[in-house]
């Protein structure tokens, strides 16, 4: 016994020897997760409704205005950067990760607190601060193309402001009430004490924490749960997928969220626009049912099944976007 | 220098033991002639997890103190990516008409990975023990600290694709930190103790708390 405890003594010696040079900071800006927008000023960025957001555009900048909107809350566009090819016919496609994600500038979780529902506005706000700043004449058309979350922030944005979008595309939104975005969560995410999964999520907390607003810890270990979900087919550890998730405004509006149960499909009576809703095959979350119950609050809509992906791929997947989603995006929006 | 300080304080903590464990002891019916304990145990500690460990008991004139060594991993289609092992001393400071008051201090290393990092973690974990132990049961409260004082991270090349810039290495002077306070009871026949607990657990700025926020440990000893 003594043996094997020197042995152990020795080896746990050498091991801490080992760490005494090249120590490094985990709350050190780059260190662990990219820098944003205000850290970083050589990435692409607008000033709206005084937040600094990563942002680009493609395009005619005179032609309709596409605005992607990205999931999560806490995505970025990294994974949709598919929907740029529509540029090459004759839009001009706008991407920016939302206040709080991505690259773009954070801020503390008080701020979304402190607004409560407010915080929602505050979102739909960045949006009209996007859509203004790149407008470039009064009569220009503006189209939304949203992703999940990203489809819940359109769909709610043309409830409230039915007037200012003429078309809308909606991909795979969980659900707009929020009961329902709840019951698609928790189906996704199916989750079993005793699995892998699981426990890759919830074992690192006891090696990195994080105080509510140092952000760089926050989101470095939200970049580490990116995972394949054999529930939801989606694969987050493919390149390209992300490129730094926004760990306080998704925690944050999940909880404002169950807090105030906000309608995202509020005023959608009043958005008279035919709406193209896409879903895809391999999420396991989302059968029929579910898609016809969450589209049935657009009149008229048009309800397409991307096969062969699951929720991501249907902007994600090369092959998917190429054959089926931009064909069938592009006819809709040549149809407006 | 300050990591120096760290690897020196563990590595005289380590010599000072002759063998190691980290169990919930009956010390109301344990007695002098119990050399070893040998555990098992399962239940909730960020995630599912399941343990075995050995004690030693090192005589002494002064108070009952245990020398263990405790091995868990989580649960999950590979159980040996994520995994710790506690090693430290046991000492029951304070017996005053069956309120006994011990405390644990215990060298922790722990590893984890998955698709984006390996980390690997030396630490600490201090807890202090409050309970009334008779012969064939025990109720007691515990409190305790458990640091992650420097960790290794190693990125997959996955995780290397979505950010190049990604250090690897050692990182430190702290990482993380969580308190956890929370219940013990058990009940002892023959050799043998059946024990649980449960609590809390709370980040160490006592705002937020891990993704688990609470722990519970169903546990089986023997005495030899």
């Amino acid at each position: 016994m003594n043996f094997i405890i020197k042995i152990l003594t020795a080896a746990f010696a050498a091991l801490l020897f080992a760490s005494c040079d090249k120590e490094q900071l985990i709350t050190e800006p780059g260190s662990l997760v990219p820098r944003t927008v205000d850290e970083d000023l050589t990435l692409p960025s607008i000033t709206v409704n005084g937040a600094m957001l990563h942002a680009e555009a493609f395009g005619d900048p005179d032609s309709t205005i596409i605005v992607c909107l990205h999931g999560g809350p806490g995505g970025d566009y990294r994974y949709m950067l598919n929907c740029k090819d529509l540029a090459d016919h004759g839009y001009r496609v706008v991407f920016y990760d939302q206040r709080g994600s991505g690259l773009s500038q954070r801020f503390p979780e008080k701020l979304y607190r402190d607004l409560g529902l407010g915080a929602v506005d505050l979102m739909y706000d960045d949006l009209s601060g996007v859509i203004a700043h790149y407008r470039t004449h009064a009569n220009q058309k503006v189209f939304l193309l949203g992703h999940s979350w990203g489809a819940i922030l359109a769909a709610g944005y043309v409830g409230k402001y039915p007037l200012a979008i003429q078309g809308l595309v909606v991909c795979e939104p969980g659900g707009l009430v929020f009961d329902d975005i709840i019951h698609y969560v928790n189906e996704a995410r199916s989750p079993n004490l005793w699995s892998e999964w699981s426990n890759d999520i919830t074992y690192p907390d006891q090696f990195i924490t994080g105080k509510k607003d140092q952000h760089e810890i926050l989101d470095y270990k939200l970049s580490m749960r990116a995972s394949k979900n054999d529930v939801t087919g989606e694969d987050n550890t493919k390149p390209g997928s992300y490129w730094r998730y926004g760990a306080v405004i998704n925690s944050t509006l999940y909880d404002i969220g169950e807090q105030y149960h906000p309608d995202f499909s509020q005023g959608l009576t009043f958005f008279e626009v035919p709406v193209l809703f896409l879903y895809s095959e391999k999420n396991h979350a989302y059968p029929d049912e579910w898609a016809a119950r969450i589209s049935s609050v657009f009149h008229p809509v048009d309800l397409t099944k991307i096969a062969g992906v699951g929720h991501d791929g249907i902007v994600s997947d090369d092959e998917a976007w190429r054959n089926m989603t931009m064909p069938k995006v592009l006819s809709y929006f040549n149809s407006l | 220098m300050k990591n120096i300080k760290i690897s020196m304080f563990i590595l005289a903590l380590m010599l000072m033991m002759n063998a190691i464990k980290a169990q919930t002891i009956n010390w109301g019916c344990l007695n002098r002639n119990d050399n070893h304990i040998l555990n098992v145990n399962a239940g909730l500690e960020y995630g599912t997890v399941f343990g075995v460990g050995y004690g030693y008991q090192i005589k002494n004139k002064l108070f009952p103190l245990f020398a263990n060594v405790e091995y868990s991993f989580a649960s999950g289609e590979n159980i040996f990516d994520d995994m710790k092992t506690k090693v430290g001393l046991q000492v029951r400071w304070v017996d005053f008409h069956n309120f006994q008051f011990s405390t644990r201090l215990h060298g922790v290393i722990r590893r984890y990975e998955n698709d984006n990092i390996r980390l690997v973690d030396f630490g600490s974990d201090l807890t202090g023990v409050l309970g009334y132990y008779r012969k064939t049961w025990f109720l007691a409260a515990e409190v305790g600290f458990d640091k992650a004082i420097i960790t290794h991270f190693k990125h997959s090349d996955a995780y290397h694709e979505q950010y190049p810039g990604a250090l690897n290495g050692w990182f430190g002077p702290t990482t993380g930190g969580n308190f956890y306070y929370g219940v013990q009871a058990g009940f002892s026949f023959g050799k043998n103790d059946v024990y649980i607990k449960a609590g809390k657990t709370l980040t160490q700025d006592f705002k937020t708390t891990p993704t688990v926020p609470i722990y519970g440990q169903l546990g089986y000893n023997v005495r030899l």
